[in-house]
């Protein structure tokens, strides 16, 4: 790959600290059950999601699944980047993100390098590549293990794929993603997560590190997975009633990103009270 | 190798060097003749933002898509004043006084739904229509326009591009030329997109520019519907990115917006606003400024 102006090869790099000055209530403390607003599902991911039991987060075989890479930077996390430098000829070859959320590592290579074939081995942060268009620095990301789209259960497919565009203004790093993802979305999904620079911040990420499963739930079956089936999750309908929508929107869809959708939203019920427990 | 043959070598490479980038810096600066007037900020467009865009919202869907209930400032950095004010928000009066067009102002334009038409209005100055409140927004990329003496909603805007070579060429040479001496772009002219040199307008899309913009001497308005603050003594800052088309034919607009308010938040609010555009101009819709009350919260 022809080289870039190493200016723009290292604007990049430090440690960059998550704030939500968007969706802080879905990304901080964590997205309420049935809320899909904004989100272009299918029916198939719409399904899933709503036989979705927040419980299975208590099984051994969850307890450790990582954000996956669309998901992880929407969350709260710091960002590492540095680069990885040919010894020879001092050319990046790669740049390097550790996620604190879950230790996770993202290689992005800027060295040319085709991606594996699809069968090739699929992990949390998937198989990436970049290249400089100029200050924008360019991902495109393959290879990723099935995980969420929102971390209320909303699927993501292992057949999702991501391209994503950095940039940055004064300490300020924007990250837009645009996800596509055949089996669960009806149209590219485009979400854009800014970051701060961390000037002084903590030069050890210690507390994610690491993440030991253990039994949670002392004398479950181990072979029991929490989950609702069809027509039985009796929480689908509490973020519509708590925030005074109708439950249409909240269920997601492509037609509830656009604007005219507004006009039909005036038009719809209300969600009932919540029902006392 | 002794240290003074090997300063003698370093030097050498270094005049090669210069002597071979002296061609392409020729080219770049023209062959021949004095250099012309510069271009207008029209003709020299490095990127082209025209065409009608809707936006698409994915984020902030409660707060943008609907009224949001009174008091709600959920991910808005406001201080205690601002919270104040957006707790004392009173649709019915702003009505009564003819400010239905608070949630519309500049600080709040770009997170309302809708279609903006951008074209150029004369040859320094990019036009923004917002079928939304039917409101305009002028760009001056002409940096000795000044401000009016009324503040309006939209205020006034200073435009400049920003991004490496700009100022320098607008376009990379069409055809299979691109990429040789005089293009200001390295390599085959694929520009890393892979499969030759990019159509007319991706030139600069695919070097990461954009416009900057700083907008001052607005009203005051509202950041949200349900009259989340801005003051007019707010400072707006936007950065406009083209994003090169998509491999499915989409075309991204993303606009980056910092307001810096100190009456009314507690340090900058950053948002992240996209758009996609769209192939023509038919659902650009204009609608008067108004803004529907909450609904109702059923908490019992």
């Amino acid at each position: 790959m022809m080289a870039t102006p190493v200016s723009a090869q290292s604007f990049l790099t430090g440690d960059w600290a998550n704030f939500y000055h968007e969706d802080q209530p879905e990304r901080g403390p964590g997205p309420a059950l049935g809320d899909y607003t904004g989100l272009p599902l299918n029916a198939a991911a719409r399904q899933y999601a709503d036989s979705w039991d927040a419980s299975r987060l208590t099984l051994p075989e969850h307890q450790c699944r990582a954000h996956v890479a669309p998901y992880i930077y929407r969350g709260p996390i710091r960002v590492r980047i540095t680069e990885e430098i040919d010894p020879g000829t001092q050319t990046v070859i790669a740049i390097r993100h550790f996620l604190s959320t879950y230790a996770q590592e993202r290689i992005i290579w800027l060295d040319g390098r085709e991606h594996p074939p699809e069968e090739a081995p699929h992990t949390w942060m998937g198989f990436s590549t970049g290249e400089w268009q100029g200050r924008m620095l360019k991902v495109r990301t393959t290879h990723m293990k099935q995980g969420w789209h929102r971390r209320n259960g909303i699927p993501m497919s292992a057949k999702a794929t991501m391209t994503e565009y950095f940039f940055r203004h004064g300490n300020i790093l924007t990250q837009l993603s645009i996800v596509e993802d055949p089996v669960f979305l009806e149209e590219p999904l485009v979400k854009t997560t800014n970051l701060a620079l961390d000037v002084g911040g903590p030069n050890a990420y210690q507390a994610w590190l690491f993440c030991q499963a253990d039994d949670e739930v002392p004398g479950r079956d181990p072979a029991y997975v929490p989950h609702y089936a069809p027509g039985e999750n009796p929480y689908l309908t509490e973020f519509a009633s708590q925030h005074g929508l109708p439950v249409e929107p909240t269920r997601g869809g492509a037609q509830t990103m656009y604007p005219e959708y507004m006009k039909k939203v005036r038009t719809m019920p209300i969600a009932p009270a919540p029902a006392r427990r | 190798m002794n240290s003074s043959s090997g300063w003698a070598v370093l030097a050498a490479i270094v005049i090669a060097g210069a002597v071979m980038a002296t061609p392409a810096l020729n080219a770049q600066r023209g062959r021949g003749g004095p250099a012309g007037p510069p271009p207008t900020p029209r003709a020299g467009a490095p990127i082209d933002y025209t065409g009608t865009w809707v936006s698409v919202v994915t984020e902030d869907w409660r707060w943008r898509m609907v009224t949001p209930p009174k008091g709600d400032v959920a991910s808005v950095p406001v201080n205690g004043e601002g919270r104040k004010a957006a707790a004392a928000w009173d649709l019915t009066a702003d009505n009564a006084a003819g400010n239905q067009c608070k949630a519309f102002g500049v600080g709040g334009i770009m997170r309302q739904p809708g279609r903006v038409r951008i074209s150029w209005q004369d040859d320094s100055t990019l036009k923004l229509e917002f079928d939304a409140g039917t409101q305009t927004r002028l760009l001056n990329f002409d940096r000795t326009k000044q401000a009016g003496a009324e503040k309006t909603w939209q205020g006034f805007s200073l435009a400049v591009w920003e991004g490496p070579g700009f100022g320098r060429v607008a376009e990379a040479p069409p055809g299979p030329g691109a990429g040789q001496a005089g293009s200001p772009f390295p390599g085959g002219g694929g520009q890393g997109l892979r499969g030759g040199p990019p159509p007319r307008g991706q030139a600069s899309i695919v070097r990461g520019g954009n416009v900057k913009v700083v907008t001052t001497n607005f009203r005051e308005g509202y950041l949200r519907k349900n009259g989340v603050p801005y003051s007019e003594n707010a400072t707006i800052t936007e950065y406009f990115h083209r994003l090169p088309t998509h491999p499915n034919g989409d075309n991204w607009l993303n606009v980056v917006t910092v307001i810096e308010d100190p009456r009314y938040l507690n340090g900058a609010y950053y948002t992240s606003t996209n758009f996609r555009l769209e192939p023509d101009g038919t659902k650009f819709a204009p609608t008067p400024c108004q803004t529907v009350a909450p609904l109702p919260v059923k908490t019992k």
